[in-house]
Formats: C-alpha cells, structure tokens, sequence
C-alpha cells in the first residue's frame, strides 16, 4: 500500500503545472527530524499549489517530511479523524485550513495537550482557540476590498448581488458582513439587492447563477463572488452571456477567471496566497515542533473579526493590468514574509 | 437470520429476528479480523489515543444508526435524522449559553425537541398517508430551514467547559463515556424489540401492516411511537457531537448523517424493508466501517485513494460474511442429513 | 366519466397542478420570468436532473437502489472529459466510451448484486465508494478544463427557449416509456419488481432483470454526466456529488413504489420539473438566503399534499 501511495504522490508533484521553485532556506541551522501535515479541507482544487510548497519547504528548510494530506471529502469529522490518525502515527505539528472555524477548535486543543503544534492556514479559527497563529487571507478583509473595488469598477453606482459560500459556514458571515459594510459606505448610491447563499457546489452554483443571471441581469449592474466556485460559474456565464456591462470581481485564480478577465467579461478577483500559505506554514510549523522557536505574544498580530493572532499571508486584487505579473508579486510577498519571519513573530533560542 | 436475496418475499424473511444471530456472529469474527489485519501492520492502530478516537466516532455512528434503525423497523425511512440532529444541537447550545440554563435541563430540552421533531413526523405520516421517504425528506428541509432562520447559523462556541471536557473524559485510559452510553442505549433497544410487547407489535406491523391491524396492533400509533423515538435518538447523537466539539454549529449533522444512518442498519442485517431489526449488528456494522476507515488511514493509504480501497474493502468484507454464511448453512444441511 | 374525473385520477396531474400554480405565481412575482433568456435558462437547468431521476427510476422499478448513482456520475464524467482533452480522443467517439463506462459500472453491480446475493444497497454503497475514489485519485481534484468547443456550444445553444442538452432527456423519456410499456424486458423488469415470486415462478430470470435495471441506471447516469460536462463546460470531479437524494426524490414524488413493480416516467419528469421551479423560484423571488431551505421543505410538502388531496378526492368521488 505505501509504495502506492509514494508513486501516486510522485506522480502527482511532478504532474504540477505551478512550479513555484523557491529557493530560499535562509539559515536553517541543518536537517529536522520532523513530520510536519498540511491538512486542506477537503479535496479542491484551490489547495493543490499546498502539494508543491510542501515539498520545496522539505527541500529549503532540510524537514523530514512535509506531507500533503488530504481529507476524502470536505467534511469535518474526516478531517478531524485524518487529523487524529496522523497524530497517533507521530506526526508533530498540523497546518491546518478549518474544516470548520468552530469546530476544529476541540481538536486543536486535544492537539495541544499532547505536545502538538497546529497552525490556521488559508482561513482562521474563531476565538478562543488553541492554534499558535493563524496565515492566511482575512476573510473579512478580502471581501471588503473586494467589492470596493466592484463599486469602484461600477463607476461607484448601482445594484449589486452577493454570491456567497455555505451558509453554515462562520466565514460566510463575516463575508456578508464585510460587503454590506462598503456597501454602506456609498451612502446609497451602492444598493446590495440580493444575496444567493449555498453556491460553493458546482452544480448548485451552475443553476442559482443561471437562474439569477437569467431573471434579473437587466437589473444587476454588478456582483460580487466570496467563493471559489461560483467565481468560475459566475465567470462562464457571463461569457457565455457576452455580458461585459455587468462588473464582477470573484476571488482565486482559476483559470477561467483570469481568462475572463482578459477578454474582459470579469473586472478583477481577489488573489490569495495558498502556496505561500502552505510554504510559510511548514517553515513555522518546523520552528514550533523542534521547540527552537514559541510565538511572540506582542507580535504585530492584525486582529480580525476571528482571531486576534492574524497574519496575512498576502492579498490582491488581480486585473487586466497586472494579469502576467501577479504570480511573481505573490511570490515576492511569499519571500518577504518568510525572510521576516523568525524576528517579527517569533522568540527563538 | 436469513439472507435476504432481493425481490425474495419468502416467509423465513418476514420473520422477526432479532441480534444474536449466525450473521452477526460473521460481522463480529470479520470485525475482529480487520483489528488484527491493522494493529499487525500499524501497532498505532491499538494506542489508547486511537482507540479513544475511534470510540467516540463509533459512539456516534451507532447512535445515528439505531435512530434510523426504529423507523426502518416500521417499513419506513427517517430522512430526517441529520435534521432533528443538528436543531438539537443548536438548541441545546442556545439554552446553555444565551439563556444559561444549567446543563443538564439544557440537554434535557434538546432531548425533549429531538422527540418532538419525530412525533411531528410520526404524526404527518399516518395522518397523511403520504410515505414516510416523502414526508421526512419534507420536513428535514423544514426543521433544517427553521434553525437556520432562527439562529442566523451563527455557531455558539462559549459553552460552559464541562461540555467539552466530558468530551475530552478517557476512562480507562481509551473508552470514551460516549461509548459507553452508545452501548448502554444498545442494550435498551435491544430488550425492547426482543423482550416487550411493544417491540413485538413494531416488528409485526412493519412485517405485514395489514396483517398485525387484524391482530390488534395499533399501527399508526406505533408508526408515531417509532418516529419519536428515532428523534430522540437523533438528538442524542447531536449531544454527542456537541460533547465531541465544545460547541454548537450549524454545520453539523443535516445530509452528512444520511448515509452513515442506513449503512450501519443493513451492514448489521436490519431490513429496509421492515420488520427485522438487529441492534448488535447496527453496532457492529456502524463499528465495521469506521475500523476499516481508521486502519486505512492508518496504513497510510494514498488520500485520494483512500475511497477507493475503503468501498473494495467494504465489498471484501461483506463478501466474506455472506460466503461464511452459505458455508455454515450448507454445513448445518449436510450434518442435519 | 366527467374529464374533471378523468384528469383527477391520473398519477402526476396533482404535480402538474402544482407546477401550473407555480409559473403563474412566478410570473407575477418578476416580470423577467417569461423572458426568452429566462425560460431558456429555466429548460437548460433540468436536463441533468431529468437523467438522473430516470437512472434511479429503473432501478426502483425492480425494487433495487443504485447509492452509486452519483459516483457513476463523477467517474464517466471525468473519464469523458479526460480522453477528450489527454488523449485527444475526437467527441463522436469520447460519447459512446462514456456510456460504455457507465454501463459497466452498473454491470458491475448488477453481477455482485446477482451472484453474490448481498443487498443491492450495500454493494452500490461499496462501489459508489471505490468508484469515487477511482475520480479523485485520478483527478487529485483538479477538473479537466480543455473541453472541445463543439461540446461547449452543445450545452450553451438554444433555439428560442429550448436547449440543446433538453433533446437528450426528451429522447431518453420516449425511449423509456416505450421499453416499459411495450417491450418484454421492459415489463418482465416491472412484473419482477411489483411480485419477485410470482414473476420468477412464470420464468422471469431474476439474475436477468436485476443486472438488465442496474446496466440501464449507469448507463443513463452516463448520459447525464455528458450533459453535465457539457453545461458546466468543464468535466469536474464533483459532478454528482449531489445527485443520489435528488435521484429518489424525483421518482418518488413521482409517484414509483419504493418497493417497486410501479413507476412513472411523465411523473418523474414533473417531480424534477417541479423541485427545479422551486429551486429556481426562489432566486428568482430574491428570497433571504437563510429562508431558502425551509419554503425548499414547505413547498415540496405542498405538492405532496395537493397530489395526496387528489388522489383521496379521485378515490372517494
């Protein structure tokens, strides 16, 4: 069975199309003997660059191992049962994207209480909890910006719709949230006319964008996407509309996205950083489990509406204008951080 | 108990059989056999931290699985237990924490909503005559919509600590409580189908309605009992996850727990289409599964892979069970001759 | 008889009321509603469900289940997509190796279900489970996404309201009907499902019936996946995920027997017409997101009801 798996795993890195090659391992002080996990939450396509930063973080910072594991299905008990199983196999520390923002907290927690380091990363935690810090995208943040930039693309007026994520899911709240807030802002010019929750599943998304785009586009002057997925539908149909009158701004870089927005059918989508995340994640996560290094209280933490231990991994608003460039400005920011790293956050012997 | 070929309407089917039996002992023997299958190759497999872990997961599993189980005993189906399941939850999390109702009258009132759910359902399907996988599809829209409208799905994660703490609680060392309670319910189950007048008349008017209403069984009445139990039994297992999680979330429980609520049930030789019920193989069926998940996970199965040899697996050991059986049949056939 | 008699007892027409109502009150709620673009996207979005409802009909009619509905789905629908965009494998020939694909997944548990005797639940629970599996590790969950242009523009062109995709499933129900009602396995398959005994006592081969039900579920499944990849424009690897309670509910609100022996294709079709109007009614009535599942509850039990209060009058008139 593990040969399998290692040749499955070979294949599938070396299969990689986004081949960051950081080559960076500023001064680690020689190879660590520990297992370190990125665990996503669930099987999408957004984790996929976690694969490869975890085996270039093996490479750079000389780790036993930095494994890739991913739930069966994007439910928590899996996760939380890969989790344990991984932890029982002697796995030291956890990079984990929430399967839950809640409800991951017991395991962290048990986590801890038997000497194991975990990390949030992509997507935080809700306080209390017991991760040591949380890199990734702040949710709220992310949004708010996302559709001020909307509104900006709108010319600063009119009717727009939130596509939105589960709606079980903590995030989707604050996402919510974070856009009435800049709708807010426009003092009325702006008008939020209809929120459609529950299109993180393709076929769901593929019929309610349909069925809005189908019944009200001549009302709708823009929209704004917090999911993945119905950032690539909303950008099929709206190319399959032939529609650039309606502004949309989505988030992540799927490639039907930024296609749209070349052609120009999308205004721009909000770039995350998950290679960094997952790159950045098992340095740190390394540093935590060899116990060299504990996290700073007074660190400069940005507090989000989640978490007070934020730090953000890197966010952008991708347009036609820096459609060629983004990658490398991400992948600047990735340096950046990990370079500053050990001195801003951490307090290492 | 009998083989169930499919479309056999034989007598020997009908009859109501109850735990116990040559087809549990089969899953018990294959159960084992996997245990040592995976603490053989992975020692890990037996550490007192995955034992524990797997018990709290099992614990949940089967008390999902006898919810199902009381319905699927009347003919029916409850497609609604990952539904009462999660509006326990967040009731149970709103009585502890925006009103801050003692605990045990928090989980008490969870309790009491769960059976008020089923009964709803019990009550919706004899008075309508509409079939109970209808009916409950319906309503586990309806209780699921309702909490979401109440509670704007905001999760309530400042629940007194003794909640998550009970979760956390190890005795000996690796049994969860959870188990324990999941088990003791078993045996209440258990007496109840194979020993009361009650269970008696729920197994006969899910063999044969019509027959058992000519012999004096209530029906309906026992249809609404069924159902109520099966919410009560659905909340119970929303306090154990709320147990396993410290918090209420809206996330929990609804569809996820659809599957697992049947699969544990037919494993174990309970007929969907009523009147035979087992509750040792509810346990040991829903304990199969889970096992098989752990011990791949611990074998280091590929992730993405890992579907895959758990539905062969599966397959294997269903396999295995059924040819025992033909074999300790043709056995019996041959010594009896 | 009266017409008014006549039309009451007929299975569906209590769903063809309900989604008469519907329209009406759709219509009236936007004024978008009876638009070409709209009523085209409306007859586009339940293509997929047609199928899949129709896959799980057959086997229902034998008094199976098929839980591997979806992971039927998933599979054919990247294998289609992979050949095609891998291999460069042309569309005239990706299509039949779909529902080649797709049969075989439903022969393979049709014979387990056969010859080992084991329920059909449990064996299409186990493949759903390897075939999703066989998905995922193929695709590590990245979709294909280089479609052939044809295919695309097969799921988007549309001849005033109606779709392309909706010739498949249109077919597919004449076909259906047909075999149901005037060919011999087609009856043989329902005469099994309504009494096993009976039907095998007048020479029925169950091993026949069984696998013949189960080879049909995945081939329509497979159909439905093509559709899928077709109007997604891109072969996910979460196609499916969401079919198998949408599969009973269709057949089921539809009329067919759980225990089968009796199914209904016209009902199936307006149970998927119906939940799709629903669905698509409330985006369209810009309901507040957190209301959405409980009208969803709500108004499948006020078509349930209505057909039940028709039945009940037609039987007591």
């Amino acid at each position: 069975m593990t040969s399998v798996d290692a040749f499955m795993r070979a294949v599938a890195v070396r299969s990689f199309v986004c081949g960051f090659a950081l080559t960076l391992g500023a001064g680690f002080a020689g190879a660590s003997d520990n297992k370190i996990a990125l665990i996503p939450g669930g099987p999408h396509p957004y984790f996929a660059p976690w694969e490869q930063a975890a085996a270039d973080a093996k490479k750079a910072f000389g780790i036993a191992a930095v494994d890739f594991k991913v739930p069966t299905d994007s439910k928590l008990n899996l996760q939380t049962e890969l989790i344990e199983s991984l932890a029982a196999q002697g796995y030291k520390a956890f990079g984990i994207f929430p399967g839950d923002a809640v409800g991951i907290n017991s395991t962290v927690t048990e986590l801890k209480s038997n000497g194991i380091a975990a990390a949030a990363l992509a997507g935080c935690t809700q306080d209390p909890t017991d991760v040591a810090l949380c890199l990734g995208t702040d949710v709220y943040n992310s949004a708010y910006l996302g559709t001020k930039e909307l509104i900006k693309a709108m010319g600063g007026k009119g009717n727009i719709v939130h596509l939105a994520g589960l709606l079980v899911d903590p995030n989707t709240t604050l996402r919510e949230n974070a856009v009435q807030k800049a709708v807010d802002e426009t003092k009325g010019a702006v008008k939020l006319i209809q929120t459609v929750a529950d299109t993180d599943a393709q076929e769901a998304a593929d019929q309610k964008i349909n069925a809005l785009l189908g019944s009200q586009k001549d009302q709708i002057d823009g929209m704004i996407a917090t999911g993945y997925i119905p950032s690539v539908v909303a950008s099929k149909s709206l190319r399959t509309l032939g529609d650039k009158r309606i502004k949309f701004v989505g988030i992540d870089d799927d490639k039907i996205v930024l296609d749209a927005i070349k052609d120009g059918f999308v205004a721009g989508t909000m770039a995350q950083n998950p290679y960094g995340q997952g790159y950045i994640g098992a340095y740190v996560l390394d540093l935590l489990a060899s116990g060299t290094c504990t996290m700073k209280a007074d660190a400069p933490w940005i507090k989000t509406p989640q978490t007070a231990h934020f730090i953000d991994s890197g966010t952008m608003v991708i347009n036609q204008q820096n459609l060629t460039t983004y990658k490398d400005d991400l992948k600047k920011i990735t340096a950046d951080i990990q370079g500053k790293f050990k001195t801003t956050y951490m307090t290492c012997k | 108990m009998t083989e169930e070929a499919i479309g056999d309407v034989s007598v020997q089917r009908r009859r109501a059989t109850i735990g116990g039996g040559p087809a549990q002992l089969g899953l018990f023997v294959i159960l084992i056999g996997f245990w040592i299958f995976f603490s053989s190759l992975a020692p890990g497999f037996l550490s007192s931290f995955n034992l524990f872990n797997l018990g709290r997961e099992v614990a949940r599993d089967i008390v999902i699985g006898f919810a199902q189980m009381v319905v699927l005993a009347t003919g029916g189906m409850n497609l609604a237990v990952g539904s009462i399941g999660v509006c326990a939850v967040m009731t149970a999390g709103t009585l502890m924490q925006t009103f801050a109702l003692p605990v045990p009258l928090a989980l008490a009132g969870a309790l009491l909503l769960g059976a008020l759910l089923g009964w709803l359902n019990g009550f919706a399907i004899v008075r309508s005559g509409v079939n109970s996988f209808v009916i409950t599809l319906a309503s586990a829209n309806l209780f699921s919509g309702a909490m979401l409208i109440l509670t704007r799905a905001v999760p309530l994660n400042a629940l007194p600590p003794e909640v998550g703490a009970f979760g956390r609680l190890k005795l000996a060392g690796s049994v969860s409580p959870l188990l324990v309670i999941a088990l003791v319910i078993g045996a209440a189950l258990f007496v109840l189908y194979r020993y009361s007048t009650l269970g008696r008349r729920i197994l006969a008017a899910g063999a044969n309605p019509r027959a058992a209403a000519m012999s004096g069984v209530p029906v309906n009445r026992v249809i609404v009992i069924s159902h109520t139990l099966s919410g009560l039994l659905a909340a119970v297992a929303g306090m154990m996850v709320v147990a396993r999680l410290g918090a209420a979330m809206p996330a929990v429980g609804g569809e996820e727990w659809l599957l697992p609520s049947f699969l544990g049930p037919v494993l174990g030789g309970t007929l969907l289409s009523g009147g035979a019920v087992s509750v040792i193989g509810t346990v040991l069926g829903a304990a199969l599964v889970t096992t098989l998940r752990s011990g791949l996970l611990v074998l280091q199965i590929g992730s993405y892979w890992l579907q895959l040899f758990l539905g062969l697996i599966l397959l294997l050991a269903v396999l295995i069970d059924r040819y025992r059986g033909l074999y300790a049949e043709r056995m019996r056939v041959v010594r009896s001759s | 008889m009266t017409v008014l008699r006549r039309l009451l007892l007929v299975e569906w027409s209590g769903l063809a009321l309900a989604i008469a109502v519907g329209v009406v009150v759709l219509a009236l709620i936007s004024p978008n509603f009876l638009t070409e673009f709209n009523l085209y996207v409306m007859l586009r979005s339940f293509c997929v469900g047609l199928l899949v409802g129709f896959a799980q009909m057959v086997t229902l009619g034998v008094g199976q289940m098929n839980i591997a509905v979806g992971a039927i789905g998933g599979l054919v629908a990247i294998a289609f997509g992979g050949i095609m965009e891998k291999l460069g494998v042309p569309i005239i020939l990706a299509v039949p190796v779909a529902l080649l694909i797709g049969a075989g997944g439903g022969l393979i548990n049709g014979l387990l279900t056969v010859r080992t005797g084991i329920n059909g639940f449990i064996i299409t629970l186990a493949t759903a489970s390897a075939f999703t599996g066989i998905n995922f590790g193929i695709t590590q969950s990245i979709p294909f996404y280089k479609m052939p242009a044809p295919l695309v523009a097969f799921g988007e062109r549309h001849i005033g309201i109606f779709p392309y995709l909706l010739v498949a499933p249109l077919i597919v129900a004449a076909v259906l009907s047909l075999f149901f009602a005037r060919t011999v396995p087609g009856r043989q398959l329902l005469a099994f499902g309504g009494n096993a005994q009976a039907a095998e006592l007048s020479g029925i081969a169950r091993g026949k019936v069984v696998v013949l039900a189960h080879v049909l579920s995945g081939t329509l499944a497979a159909i439905a996946a093509v559709l899928a990849v077709a109007q997604l424009g891109s072969a996910q690897p979460t196609i499916g995920a969401d079919w198998l309670l949408l599969s009973f509910a269709a057949p089921i609100i539809g009329g067919a027997a759980l225990t089968g022996g009796y199914i209904s294709v016209l009902g199936t079709m307006f149970a998927v017409v119906l939940i799709a109007l629903i669905e698509n009614g409330l985006v369209l009535a810009k309901v507040d997101p957190y209301w959405v599942q409980f009208l969803l509850g709500a108004l499948i039990l006020a078509a349930v009801g209505l057909n039940r209060w028709r039945a009940v009058t037609a039987g007591a008139g």
